[in-house]
């Protein structure tokens, strides 16, 4: 079983960059001179590969949050951690300081970390109920603070940031595409690092702590590193909710095994699903891609539902 | 081997003793005396400055050494991952001790539950599971925190025995067993409202006069056995 959603899931990268609004042949790719080679090398292959590396950097955030604050819907986006991102890019947007967009998407990430950070020390332990709480306030308070934004900004500005808010995927070239590939193998590699400590802290803190685990070591790298990611990835491809929250939880259905095994399978199959995702907000015969947020929920959610509900009944 | 001056918090008053290298201790008291709240702050899960660990201040000590050191038993398996296995906990388990993991399953007649997730398991394999996973820990000084509650008699037998055996360094068992108390022999510390109110040599603290002070009427002794009087 395993093995064959394995095959498929490769098949799927290899046909993916071949589908879209313009139909390209794949004896073309390699002629210089036909639209077919540009269309395929600076469109469409580097899409398909920002969407695998985002899903993968997105979903593996989700495993590593849901993990370290003990919450099934903590993410970074439940959290706050996107939204502040999209915050601190939209106003990079709005004061004109485009070329610092990635600085201003990781300040937002990092800042919103920070005061999660500083709630949790005050409290007894990692009170997860009060922080997802304290999250949901936070993304309140920032969509307040990004209308305000809207309001002061041009229509060419607001644009660019609705259009930012939706999320995208489109990218030119390959160059643009190496900041998240950086980013999330740096980020699989760190998690793959801390795998027996994660594994430990999976148990509980104080059983982890007894082990020989530094927890407030562990939990700040791992929290900034993933702030780090999270505020890169939303400044390249805008917030794409859903991803990080669901494909952890299925994979859990599907495997059955704790958390510090599904590092690789969620990585890998977070970008399988984003890629199938894209693919589907290309071909839906619109005039426009639509937006592929909209697609993540729209799959994501009756089929996260779906195994709720089942996993209860069993 | 452990020394506590001075300790006070909103739970504990003034607590203040030490015990010797290679001595074991048995902590009892009646609930919420502090009992626990006292061996979360000789682990080092509440921190204090108080706390002195084989000659070294507990706080200076990095938290390799810690495990080295000392290990807690909590009364209740703790688990958040729904799938972690027995097997695989002792895995998480295994430090110091020469034992291999499949010595421990066997001396506690786990084997059958070995690939069962930990969150699945009754409280009484629960129990054996921790236990096996101190002694795969093997600190040099392990706090079993009520480690016969929850178990048959057999098993209770079984883990007392263990409890006594070579298998652990040193020990202080926290327990409301006194015939376990009386048994083991170590040296009691008897805590009330966050206080110790007694701490000397096993057979003082079975005399009949400290037992009518601490138990009052509700305890009966017959033949150096104690049992609740009904």
């Amino acid at each position: 079983m395993k093995y064959i959603f394995i095959i498929l899931s490769i098949l799927l990268l290899a046909v993916a960059p071949f589908f879209g609004q313009i139909e390209i042949t794949l004896s073309k790719i390699n002629d210089l001179a036909s639209i077919d080679y540009k269309l395929f090398w600076d469109l469409r292959l580097p899409r398909v590969v920002v969407a695998f590396f985002t899903g993968a950097l997105l979903g593996l955030s989700g495993l590593i949050f849901q993990s370290l604050f003990r919450n099934p819907m903590s993410t970074p986006f439940t959290l706050g951690v996107a939204s502040g991102a999209t915050l601190g890019t939209a106003f990079a947007i709005v004061f004109g300081l485009v070329s610092y967009i990635a600085f201003f998407g990781f300040a937002g990430a990092l800042l919103t970390i920070v005061i999660l950070f500083g709630i949790t020390s005050r409290l007894k332990a990692f009170e997860t109920s009060t922080l997802l709480l304290v999250g949901i306030a936070l993304s309140f308070f920032y969509s307040a603070a990004l209308m305000i934004l809207f309001y002061i900004s041009d229509e060419t500005q607001s644009y660019e940031i609705v259009r930012f808010t939706m999320g995208s995927l489109d990218v030119v070239g390959f160059n643009s595409t190496t900041p998240i590939i950086v980013v999330a193998l740096l980020l699989l590699i760190l998690a793959l690092n801390y795998k027996k400590d994660l594994k430990l802290l999976l148990t509980s803190y104080e059983n982890a702590f007894l082990k020989g685990v530094e927890v407030k070591r562990v939990n700040t790298v791992l929290l900034i590193s993933v702030s780090i990611a999270i505020g890169v990835a939303v400044s390249i491809t805008g917030p794409i909710g859903f991803v990080g929250l669901i494909v952890p939880h299925i994979l859990k259905a599907i495997y059955k095994v704790s958390a510090d095994k599904l590092l690789v399978p969620t990585f890998f199959y977070s970008g399988i699903f984003l890629v199938l995702c894209d693919l589907i907000s290309r071909n839906l015969g619109t005039n426009s891609d639509v937006p592929i947020g909209v697609v993540t929920s729209f799959l994501g959610g009756p089929f996260f539902i779906y195994l709720l509900v089942g996993r209860k009944r069993a | 081997m452990i020394q506590l001056t001075n300790f006070t918090n909103t739970i504990l008053t003034d607590i203040d003793f030490y015990i010797e290298d290679g001595e074991n201790l048995i902590i009892l008291g009646s609930n919420g005396a502090g009992k626990s709240t006292l061996a979360k702050v000789l682990c080092g899960i509440t921190n204090s400055d108080s706390l002195t660990i084989f000659n070294k201040k507990s706080m200076e000590l990095s938290a390799k050494e810690r495990a080295e050191f000392i290990n807690y038993i909590p009364p209740k398996l703790e688990m958040f991952d729904e799938y972690i296995s027995l097997r695989e906990y002792l895995e998480l388990s295994k430090l110091y001790s020469t034992l291999s993991i499949e010595d421990v399953l066997e001396l506690l007649d786990l084997k059958a539950l070995e690939h069962k997730p930990c969150i699945s398991l009754s409280s009484g394999e629960q129990q054996l599971t921790m236990l096996a996973s101190s002694i795969l820990h093997n600190a040099k000084l392990t706090i079993f925190d009520e480690p016969t509650a929850n178990l048959d008699p057999k098993k209770t037998l079984k883990v007392s025995k263990i409890l006594l055996s070579d298998k652990i360094q040193n020990r202080i068992i926290i327990t409301h067993d006194l015939n376990l108390a009386y048994k083991l022999g170590y040296k009691i510390l008897y805590m009330e409202n966050g206080k110790i109110e007694f701490f000397d040599n096993n057979r003082k603290f079975f005399e009949d006069s400290n037992l009518k002070k601490f138990f009052g009427s509700s305890l009966k002794r017959l033949d150096n056995y104690f049992v609740v009087n009904l």
